[in-house]
C-alpha cells in the first residue's frame, strides 16, 4: 500500500549485473546492494519492533556491512543505520533492485 | 499570575532530547550519541516567564508500546494523567522514522509540540521543510533547533509559551490511515467507550482502539477490555483479510503510509551528503576485517591515555599532600594533642589523600570512555563484538554497558536497560562487577609499582584487566545456560551518525565524575578512614608481654655488636613492639581472628581488614594499608617528597610479589562496593539476587585467588621481586 517512501534513496555500490530483480531473503542480501522489502514472513519474531523502525513491505533498504565473525548485518532504512541479526532478516523477503 | 505546568520530553533513541532538557532546564545530564543513554526519566523545573514548568525527560523509543524496559517507562510516563503538554523532540534529519512516533503520540489527544531538532544536519542533507503544513497535519506548532549549539532554543521558550496559553482549545490532530482502518477503528472506539473506568479516561478511546488493533500487549493486558477479545479479533480478520499483513505490523505499515504522504506533500530533499564522511570512516571502522583489530587498538590507547596523561597530574597531587603533611608536622608539635594530630596525618591525609591522588586517572578514564560515547563509536563498539561476545551467549548491546563498567559499575548496570532480552539484561547485570571499575584502580596502581619492575608493570596490569574480562565472559557463559537459559531474542540497533563532540559536553561529564569522586573521597572515604584510624589504634596497649625496654638494654650493654648489628637489634625490637600494639587493637583482633580463614590465600591480618573494609568501597583498601603503614613511613623519615613510594617499600618488605598479585585478583573479583550490589537489587528487583551475587562474586574471588597462592607456593613463583 505504500510503494513510494520519498525521499527516495541514493545508493553508492557496484551494481548487480542481474537483469531480472529476484527476490531473496534479507540474509542474502550482499554488501552494498539496495532492496525493496516484499514481505515479513510470520516467522519472524518481534515483527512489531522491527515494523516501527520502518522494516514493513515497501521499504527500500540498502546492505551496508557485515559485522566479523557474522552475526550482525547493518541496514540502512529510512535513512538511518541499523543493526538487525542475520537469524532475523532470514525471516525478510526483499527483491534485489537493479540500478541503472 | 503564575501558573505551574507538567510537559513531557518524548522521542525517540538518540535525537537529542537530554540535550533539549539540558537548554532548558540548565541541568547537565549526561549526554551521548549513541541509543538508550537515557534509561530512567529525570525531572526539571525552569521559570517560563511568570509559570512554573516541570519538565519530564523520559527514555527515548521508536514506539508507544513496552516491548523493553525503557519502552516500558515511556509508556507509563505518557498515559499517566496530569500532563499539559508533550514536546515531541524528533531528529529532523531523518523526518520519516522520528515522525513515526509523532503519529502516536498526536493520538493521545494532549497538547503538543514539537521540537525539529538537529536541523543543521537537516539543512546538510539538503531537507527542506514545509513548517505551516507539517503544522497543520499534527495540529500542533513546529520549532526547528540544533540542541547542540542551543540555536532555537529562545524560539522554543517562546512557542511553549504561545502553545500553554492554547491548552484548553488545543487542536485535535486528524490523522486517517486509510478508509477501511478508520472504519475499524470507529467502530471498536463505540465497544470500548462503555467499557472505560476513571484510571484510564484521561486517554481517548481511539488511541486505545489503535492499540488494541495491533495487538499491543500492554493494552490488551489491561482489566477493561478482557471481554472485547472477540470484537477485536472479528475486526483484525476483517481488515488483515482484505491487507493479506500480520497484525503486528499492520498499523506500523499504515502510519508509515500516512507519513509518506505528509512528507512527500511537505518535506522537500535536495541532496543527500550527510552521511558521506560518516560513511567513508564506517567503511574502515565496520569493517569486517578491519573492525575488530580496531577496536582493541582503540580500547588499548583509552587504558594508555588514562595513564599516560594521568602521571603528571598524579605526582603533583602526592607533592601537595606532602606538603600539607609536612605544614602539620611543622606547626604542630607532637606533644599537644597527639591523637589528634596523629588522626590527621595518618587517618585523613594517609586515608584520603591516598584515594585522592588517583584523581586524574579517574578524569581521564571518562574523558576517554565520554569521547567514545559521544562521537558515536560505542554503538560501532557493540556492532564488531557482537560475534565474539555471541560465543559466550552475551550479545552486542551487552557490550556497551560492560565496557562503562570500566569506569563505573553502577552507572553501567543502569545501562543495561536498553537490553530487551531480559535473560541478556540479568547476566549482564550479574557479571558486570567484574568488570575492573575505575574505583578498583588505586589498589592497583599502589600495588603493580610496588611488586613489579617497570618493564612487567604495564602487562600486569593489563593481565589483571583481562582477567576480569575472561571472568565475565565465562561467567555470562555458565548463567545462561543454567540460571537464565532460553532462545534469544530479537537484536535491533540503531547505529547513529559520527557526530563530533562538543567540548562542553565532553568536559562536563568527566567534571562531574570528577566532583563525584572528591565527593565520595570527602564523605565514606573520609568517614571511613577515621573510624578505620580508631579501629586501628584502639584500644591502646598499656602492658606488653615482653619487656622491650630491657630488651634495648641489653642490647645497648653488649659491647661485642658491632653498631650496624646493634641498630639492627633495636630495629627489630621495635618492630615486634609496634606489632604487638597493633595486634591489641580492634582490626588487628578483628584480623587475628579472621587471618585463619584468609591466610590460605596469603593475606595476614593487616590486608585481611584492608579487604573486608573495602567492600564498603573499593578505594578504602589503599586507605587502610595507607593508615596501617603510615606510623613506619613516617619513622623512616623520608615521607615528604613522595607518599606513596614509602609506602610501596613497606609494602615490598611485608610482602612477596604473589601476595601482592593474590590481593589484587581478590579485589578485582570480589563484591566491589555496597552502591553496586544497591544497584543490582533495585535493577533485578529482588534481594535473593543481590544476596547471590554477593556470595557468589565473594566465593568466585576466595577460590580464585586460593588456587592461585596455593599453586604459586607450590611452585615459587613470585616470591621474590621480579626485576
Amino acid at each position: 500500500m505504500n510503494d513510494e517512501k520519498p525521499p527516495a534513496m541514493k545508493t553508492g555500490a557496484s551494481a548487480s549485473p542481474a537483469s531480472v530483480p529476484e527476490e531473496c531473503s534479507l540474509a542474502e542480501l550482499p554488501v552494498g546492494q539496495s532492496a525493496v522489502i516484499v514481505n515479513v514472513k510470520p516467522s519472524l519474531r518481534g515483527k512489531k519492533k522491527f515494523a516501527d523502525v520502518g522494516i514493513v513491505p515497501g521499504s527500500q533498504l540498502q546492505m551496508e556491512a557485515h559485522a566479523p565473525f557474522g552475526g550482525l548485518l547493518r541496514i540502512r532504512i529510512m535513512e538511518s543505520s541499523l543493526s538487525i541479526h542475520r537469524d532475523d532478516a532470514a525471516n525478510i523477503i526483499i527483491r534485489r533492485q537493479d540500478r541503472p | 499570575m503564575s501558573r505551574k505546568y507538567r510537559i513531557v520530553l518524548a522521542g525517540n533513541p538518540n535525537c537529542g532530547k537530554t540535550t533539549i532538557f539540558n537548554c532548558l532546564t540548565g541541568a547537565r545530564q549526561h549526554v551521548g550519541n549513541y541509543p538508550g543513554v537515557t534509561v530512567e526519566s529525570k525531572t526539571g523545573e525552569f521559570m517560563l516567564g511568570e509559570d512554573e514548568i516541570e519538565i519530564i525527560d523520559i527514555p527515548g523509543v521508536y514506539s508507544l508500546s513496552s516491548s523493553s524496559p525503557e519502552e516500558g517507562v515511556a509508556f507509563e510516563e505518557l498515559t499517566k494523567p496530569g500532563i499539559d503538554l508533550i514536546m515531541n523532540v524528533i531528529d529532523s534529519s531523518i523526518p520519516q522514522r522520528s515522525l513515526y512516533l509523532s503519529t502516536q503520540l498526536a493520538e493521545l489527544h494532549i497538547p503538543m509540540l514539537i521540537v525539529f531538532n538537529m536541523s543543521d544536519e537537516a539543512k546538510k542533507k539538503g531537507l527542506k521543510f514545509n513548517i505551516p503544513k507539517l503544522q497543520s497535519y499534527f495540529g500542533c506548532s513546529i520549532v526547528q533547533t540544533v540542541g547542540s549549539r542551543g540555536d532555537g532554543i529562545d524560539m522554543l521558550k517562546t512557542a511553549l509559551a504561545e502553545s500553554l496559553l492554547h491548552l484548553e482549545d488545543h487542536d485535535v490532530p486528524k490523522l486517517t490511515y486509510g478508509a477501511d482502518v478508520d472504519d475499524a477503528i470507529r467502530e471498536l472506539v463505540e465497544w470500548i467507550e462503555p467499557a472505560m473506568t476513571d484510571r484510564i479516561r484521561h486517554i481517548p478511546a481511539r488511541f486505545f482502539a489503535i492499540k488494541l488493533l495491533e495487538k499491543d500487549t500492554c493494552v490488551m493486558r489491561l482489566p477493561e477490555f478482557q471481554n472485547l477479545d472477540a470484537i477485536i479479533d472479528a475486526q483484525i480478520t476483517h481488515l488483515y483479510a482484505r491487507h493479506a499483513i500480520a497484525a503486528e505490523t499492520f498499523m506500523a505499515d499504515c502510519r508509515y503510509a500516512m507519513i509518506s504522504g505528509a512528507c512527500r506533500d511537505a518535506i522537500s530533499f535536495t541532496q543527500e551528503r550527510r552521511r558521506e564522511i560518516s560513511d567513508k570512516i564506517d567503511a574502515v571502522v565496520t569493517n569486517q576485517w578491519i573492525g575488530l583489530p580496531l577496536f582493541f587498538v582503540i580500547m588499548y590507547l583509552m587504558f594508555w591515555f588514562t595513564f599516560a596523561c594521568a602521571a603528571p597530574m598524579t605526582d603533583g597531587i602526592e607533592c601537595l599532600f606532602a606538603w600539607i603533611q609536612g605544614l602539620i608536622e611543622r606547626f604542630w608539635s607532637p606533644d599537644a594533642q597527639p591523637v589528634l594530630r596523629s588522626l590527621l596525618i595518618d587517618g585523613v591525609i594517609h586515608g584520603v589523600g591516598g584515594v585522592v591522588v588517583f584523581l586524574p586517572n579517574i578524569l581521564f578514564l571518562f574523558l576517554a570512555i565520554a569521547f567514545l560515547e559521544d562521537t558515536g563509536y560505542m554503538a560501532r563498539a557493540a556492532f564488531v563484538m557482537d560475534g565474539i561476545m555471541r560465543k559466550f551467549d552475551l550479545q552486542g548491546k551487552s557490550f556497551v554497558p560492560l565496557v562503562l563498567g570500566f569506569g563505573c559499575n553502577v552507572p553501567a548496570i543502569m545501562a543495561t536497560r536498553s537490553i530487551e532480552s531480559e535473560r541478556d539484561r540479568r547476566t549482564t547485570v550479574m557479571v558486570l562487577p567484574l568488570m575492573s571499575c575505575g574505583a578498583r584502580l588505586p589498589i592497583y596502581a599502589l600495588l603493580i609499582p610496588a611488586f613489579f619492575a617497570a618493564k612487567y608493570q604495564a602487562f600486569v596490569m593489563f593481565l589483571i584487566y583481562a582477567i576480569g574480562v575472561a571472568f565475565a565472559m565465562l561467567a555470562a557463559r555458565i548463567l545462561k545456560s543454567t540460571l537464565f537459559k532460553g532462545d534469544g531474542e530479537v537484536y535491533l540497533m540503531e547505529l547513529p551518525p559520527y557526530r563530533v563532540p562538543t567540548a562542553k559536553s565532553i568536559l562536563l561529564h568527566m567534571w562531574d565524575r570528577g566532583v563525584m569522586y572528591l565527593k565520595k573521597a570527602g564523605t565514606i572515604i573520609l568517614g571511613v578512614s577515621v573510624l578505620l584510624f580508631i579501629a586501628n589504634n584502639f584500644p591502646e596497649k598499656k602492658t606488653f608481654d615482653a619487656d622491650y625496654g630491657a630488651q634495648i638494654m641489653a642490647v645497648a650493654a653488649d659491647v661485642s655488636l658491632s653498631a650496624e648489628e646493634q641498630s639492627a637489634a633495636f630495629k627489630r625490637i621495635e618492630r615486634m613492639r609496634r606489632a604487638e600494639i597493633a595486634e591489641h587493637t580492634i582490626s588487628g583482633r578483628v584480623g587475628k581472628l579472621l587471618e585463619p580463614v584468609f591466610r590460605p590465600i596469603g593475606f595476614d591480618w593487616r590486608v585481611t581488614t584492608a579487604a573486608i573494609s573495602a567492600l564498603a568501597a573499593k578505594e578504602i583498601f589503599v586507605s587502610q594499608l595507607g593508615i596501617l603503614y603510615a606510623e613506619d613511613v613516617e619513622s623512616d623519615g623520608d615521607g615528604e617528597d613522595d607518599q606513596q613510594e614509602p609506602l610501596r617499600q613497606q609494602l615490598r618488605r611485608a610482602y612477596t610479589p604473589l601476595q601482592g598479585f593474590c590481593m589484587m585478583l581478590f579485589c578485582l573479583l570480589s563484591i566491589p562496593c555496597l552502591a553496586t550490589l544497591a544497584v543490582i537489587r533495585r535493577e533485578l528487583n529482588s534481594w535473593k539476587w543481590m544476596f547471590f551475587e554477593a556470595a557468589g562474586l565473594f566465593g568466585l574471588a576466595y577460590a580464585t585467588t586460593f588456587i592461585v597462592y596455593q599453586i604459586g607456593l607450590l611452585l615459587k613463583i613470585g616470591a621474590d621481586y621480579l626485576l
